[in-house]
This record gives structure tokens, sequence and C-alpha cells, in this order.
């Protein structure tokens, strides 16, 4: 299997921050951070790993923060309205965020529109159906109760590896949270799904030259609406576990995010072009995020500065990305002459 | 060079530069955090603080002159005891980004935190889990499902029933009221609208609501709301803005088509205040929120120097604020330091 050098490159930064943090802030090394590690950015690192689907084919889905309200609200108004069983909420809510996902390809493909316009629109579209489905402001007293279905908060579950395995004794290792789990599973699919089959590489083949990939005889179209289907149905997985961990969804949830999962796969290796990455360099990209958030708070460094180094982080990612192009396109150039 | 022997070296430039790259990042960390330790002679990097000393911490909603004030009161009282490490946090707006936090300050060990929710649901499994590690969390104006050690409150409800009978008084006992409102869905907007109605109906039966609309906290947004309002009830003579941006809406509104309103907001902004003294806002519930930062910090002080756990609450403590409902007669009391 043929590693990339942006891969190889972004595995080696994780561990020189995971390293450098255990070293110089205080309780960065302990079990309970890496809980709050996987607990708290599991759902991002799944969110990242859909947004590559869009951006593989050379598009961008804004819209995947408020996809993750309006599944977040969905389910809110299923379990405290309707009182609907909890595993059939969970596929309620798989397939509206596959819906929605859907619609955003649909626009793209079938009105032709940018797919920065389209996602754009339907960001604000989902929104406001947010709030105009919103169970918090149609029936009082829902503000104040939490999500009991055991369905729903069972997701938030913690697993005790180190207990069960009998290595607490020489190795104490943090309690593992379902959500770390999940997203593991889901890398392991989407990878192999990308990889492996002849639709996944059509994807590649899309984002690296859509025309091409056309008279080549891929489905350009239905390739797109499923890419971002499956940024939908991410948000969706992402939606769950964070209304689980949070016992309740708000109108605001999930606001900013798509920004964090952009940053998360473009510091992963995805190019904004198209055509080149893969999902594990997103779910790095997104626990390497996670990582530099918790040490710069554990050495208190403030909040605004950590957003700039956040930002830094991002810009080298890119600066990397343009700086592999360009080496790309000039290896390409000499070879042709 | 050949293909393979240009990919080797890139390679070995690649292993080189990340080399260099730790090795310069490593040393400039260790010169920023790490000492030289004389009588060891080894390098130490500066470590977890010691025991003797209490850690408590400000998760606020979002940067905003009331938790900045908070902020102010809590820092004040908490530098006096010397013993305290005290931090600042921003929630962002973002209840994810609060339970982030949150679960980051029990991994630290802190022993108290205060806490202005994002959302009252939301935060609960966190000082849930704050509790089990015996840290007492003070939640600041939005109270939260989960029982916690102590909840300090701007008195939203009886304030706002004063704010009703000090607003039919000012409007004569009877006339047409129009209410600004926060967006539905959050706990203190009703406090401050049933408090705000029930004092109707309990000291002026005769006044009539006539309108509650949304305009999101924000001055902007209640001045092109009260300008609909008013062409649908144009007999409209009193309005009660949720919150002071609001009621400034209102007033601009007023100003603009000279109108004479009787309009009372809710916080005790400075700019509130000084609309009052000028005559162009009739009145607002003033809390001192430094002093509101103080007493939370009082508490907190007393909890954790006296080692009480969070697990020791037999049930949740409450403390409402006193609160001065500011007119043009009442305004004058309100001291220079005391206004944000």
């Amino acid at each position: 299997m043929h590693v990339r050098r942006a891969t190889i490159a972004l595995i080696v930064f994780f561990a020189l921050t995971i390293s450098l943090f255990s070293l110089v802030a205080p309780r960065f090394a302990t079990t309970s951070n890496m809980e709050n590690l996987m607990g708290g950015f599991s759902f991002i690192a799944i969110l990242a790993m859909g947004e590559a689907f869009p951006i593989l084919t050379r598009g961008i889905d804004l819209s995947i923060g408020a996809i993750v309200a309006l599944v977040g609200m969905v389910v809110f108004d299923l379990s405290l309205i309707f009182h609907v069983p909890g595993y059939v909420i969970l596929a309620v809510a798989l397939a509206v965020g596959a819906l929605a996902g859907a619609l955003n390809g649909l626009l793209i493909v079938g009105l032709r529109l940018q797919p920065f316009i389209a996602t754009l629109a339907t960001l604000a579209t989902y929104r406001g159906v947010v709030y105009a489905i919103s169970g918090r402001q149609l029936v009082p007293g829902l503000t104040t109760t939490p999500i009991a279905d055991p369905w729903i908060t069972g997701l938030e579950t913690y697993f005790d590896i180190g207990g069960a395995l009998g290595t607490d004794d020489f190795l104490p290792l943090p309690w593992f949270p379902l959500s770390f789990f999940v997203m593991l599973a889901m890398l392991a699919v989407l990878s192999v799904f990308l990889l492996r089959t002849k639709v996944g590489r059509d994807i590649y083949a899309v984002g690296g030259n859509a025309e091409a990939a056309r008279l080549a005889g891929i489905n350009t179209g239905r390739i797109i609406l499923l890419a971002y289907a499956l940024s939908g149905l991410c948000a969706a997985v992402a939606a769950l576990l964070l209304v689980a961990r949070l016992t309740t969804a708000t109108e605001a949830l999930g606001f900013g995010m798509e920004l964090s999962a952009i940053a998360a796969a473009v510091i992963g290796g995805v190019s904004l072009s198209g055509g080149v990455g893969s999902v594990f360099g997103p779910a790095l990209g997104a626990f390497l995020l996670g990582a530099v958030l918790l040490g710069l708070t554990l050495l208190g460094i403030s909040q605004y500065v950590q957003q700039i180094i956040t930002g830094l982080i991002l810009l080298a990612a890119v600066g990397y990305d343009r700086f592999l192009l360009i080496r790309r396109q000039r290896r390409l150039a000499a070879n042709v002459a | 060079m050949s293909d393979e022997e240009r990919s080797g070296a890139d390679r070995r430039n690649f292993l080189k530069t990340s080399l260099l790259g730790t090795a310069a990042v490593a040393s400039g960390i260790g010169g920023l955090f790490g000492r030289f330790n004389p009588s060891t002679g080894a390098l130490e990097v500066s470590s977890a603080r010691a025991d003797t000393r209490l850690k408590m911490a400000f998760v606020q909603f979002q940067p905003h002159t009331v938790s900045t004030a908070w902020g102010k009161g809590i820092a004040e009282v908490l530098a006096t005891q010397q013993i305290v490490d005290y931090d600042q946090l921003d929630g962002q707006a973002k209840l994810e980004v609060q339970v982030s936090l949150m679960d980051t300050l029990i991994s630290q060990g802190v022993n108290v935190i205060f806490l202005q929710p994002v959302d009252s649901v939301g935060v609960a499994p966190s000082i849930a889990k704050a509790k089990r590690a015996g840290i007492a969390v003070i939640t600041l104006n939005i109270d939260a499902t989960e029982p916690h050690a102590a909840h300090v409150e701007m008195n939203h409800y009886f304030g706002a029933m004063d704010i009703a009978k000090a607003m039919g008084d000012a409007m004569g006992g009877k006339g047409k009221v129009a209410i600004l409102n926060a967006p539905p869905g959050i706990i203190i907007r009703d406090q401050r609208t049933n408090g705000f109605t029930d004092g109707l109906k309990k000291y002026h039966p005769d006044i009539q609501v006539v309108s509650d609309q949304v305009a999101d906290w924000d001055r902007k947004k209640a001045q092109d709301v009260l300008t609909t309002v008013l062409a649908a009830n144009p007999d409209i003579t009193g309005v009660y803005g949720v919150n002071d941006s609001m009621a400034l809406g209102a007033m601009d509104v007023a100003k603009d088509k000279g109108l004479k309103l009787v309009i009372f907001g809710n916080d005790g902004e400075k700019a509130a205040l000084e609309a009052i003294e000028a005559g162009d806002m009739t009145g607002t519930q003033y809390t001192d929120v430094f002093q509101q930062g103080r007493l939370a910090a009082a508490v907190a002080t007393v909890l954790a120097s006296g080692g009480v756990s969070a697990k020791a609450f037999a049930s949740q403590g409450h403390l409402l604020m006193p609160y001065i409902i500011a007119t043009k007669d009442t305004v004058g009391q309100i001291q220079p330091s005391q206004r944000w």
C-alpha cells in the first residue's frame, strides 16, 4: 500500500505534538485527558472524514454544521415530543442526514450550482428549518428536559478496556468512549470504500479531472451526488454522538463546525483542488487539532492565542499542500518535456 | 540524478529537516518553559503546580460586558486570597466548546468551576462529571438542570415583577404595552417575561400586553421589530425590553418618531443608566454585576478552602442578587465604579 509523503508528515507531526505536550503541559499525558481527546473530538473526526468526500470531488460542503443541527433537532423532536423508540430514531436520523446531503448534490449536479454557493444556500436553509421545527420553541418546558432514550444516551458509553484486558497494572489505559470506536469503524469502512472499490476510485477520478472522467464513461453526476450524500450521512452520525454527549440538541448546534471539519481535512492532506487525499488524514487531522487545543488549554494559554495557532497550523498545511501540488506539476511538466 | 536517487535524497532531506525541526522546536520550548536546575545540573520543565494552591476557572458564554464584569469581581476576590489560581475561559457561544473546556478543567483537578451555561440541559452531564470528582460548580444567571453547588442569579423573576409595578405606575395604571423579547427556549427569558406578566396581573390588571415579539437580545433588531409593532398598534404607550439592548433600541425608535413612550429594560448597563439620567429611558432593573462576581467568588473561596466536596451538598444552593429598579429618582444612587 503506497503511503503518501503528506500522510507520513502528518503522522510524524502528530506524534511530535503529543510528545511535546506530554513534556510541557501539566496533566496532558494522563488517562483522563486522553479520554477527553477521544470523547470530545471523535465526532469532529467523523465530520472531517465526511467532508473529505466533497472536497475530493473538487467541491466543498459548507452545510455540514447545519445538517448536524438539523439531525440533532429531528432526534430531539422525535424523542421528546413524539416519543418514538430509539432504534427508529437512529435510522431516521441517518436517513435525514443522507437526504440533506443528497439535496446538496442535486443542487450541484442538477442546477449546476457552484458547490460553495449551493452549500452556502443549504446552510442557511437548514438552519432556518432547525428553528422552524425546534421542539424547544414549540413546546415550553422541553428546554429543561434531557433526552433519556437509552438507544441514544447509550452512545455516550465508556469502556474500561484496560480493566477487561488486565493491563492496568503496568500500563494505565484510558476508558475508551463508544464514539471513538464508531469513528474507527467508519474510518475502516470509508477507507475500504474509497481505496478498494470502483466507485471510490471514480471519486478520485472525478476530482482529478471531471471532464476526463466523464469522457472515460464515469457517471460524474451520480458520483458527486454520492459524495455529498456521504458527507450528510457522516454529519448525521456526528450529530447522534454529539446529542448523546449533551443529552439535548440546541438550535445553534454545530455552528462553525464545518470550518473545523474543513481545516481538519486540509491538515489531513485532502487537496482543495480535488483528487488527492484519504479519510485517514482528516481523522488524524481532527485529533491533531484537538490535541493542540487541549494542550494549549492545559498550558493556560489564552483561547485567542489558541485560535491564532490553529490558523497557523492550517496555513502551514495548506502551504505544504500547495508546495506538493507545484512540485507535482513541475515533475509532470519535466516528464512531458 | 535518477528518480530513485532523487526520491532517496528527498527522503533523507525530509528526515533531516524534520529532525532539525524537532530539535529546534524542542529546544525552543525547553528554553521557554524549562529551567536549568543549578544543584542537579539537569534541564527541568515546569510541572504541575503545587497542591496547596487552589485552582478555579470561569467558563463564560462568550465575551460580553456582563461576563467580563463578573470576571472582574471574581478575580478581585480570588486575588486577595493569595492562594488561588484563576482563569477565565471563553465558551465561544458553543455548547460543545463549553463541555470540552469543562472536561479539561475536571481532568486538571480544579477546585471550583464558575459556569455561565450556553444551555441548561447540555452542560448537565459535565456538571454531573464534575460532581463525581468533588468539584463544586457555581452557575451565574443561567441555571442548569443538574443540581450543583450554587446558582447565583440576577433575580430575574421578582425583579421583572417590580419592573411591571414601576412601569404601570409610570403609565398611570392603564394602557398598552409591547414586549421586545429574547428567542424562546431559554430559561432566563421565561423568568423575565413571566415575572413581568405576573407583576402586571398583580399590580396593574388594567394594562394590556398587546405584542410580544422576538428581537434576539439585539438593539438593531429591536428597532426594526418595534417600528413594525407600532405600525400595527399605534396606541402603545409602554415598551418592556427583556434586556437593556432591546430597550435602548426602543428608545432609538421613540426618539426617531418623537413618541413619548414609557420604556423599561432589564440588566442595568451603563448605557441604560445614562439614558435614564437623560430622560430618554424610563427605568431598568439594575444589578451590580461586579458584586455578583464577588459573591460567587466568596461562595467558592469558603467551599474550597473549607475542603467541602461537591458531593456534600444535600440540595442545590440558590443566591438571588439584590437589585434596584433604577428610574430617574433612584439612578443617582448607583456610583460610577458600580457601573458596567
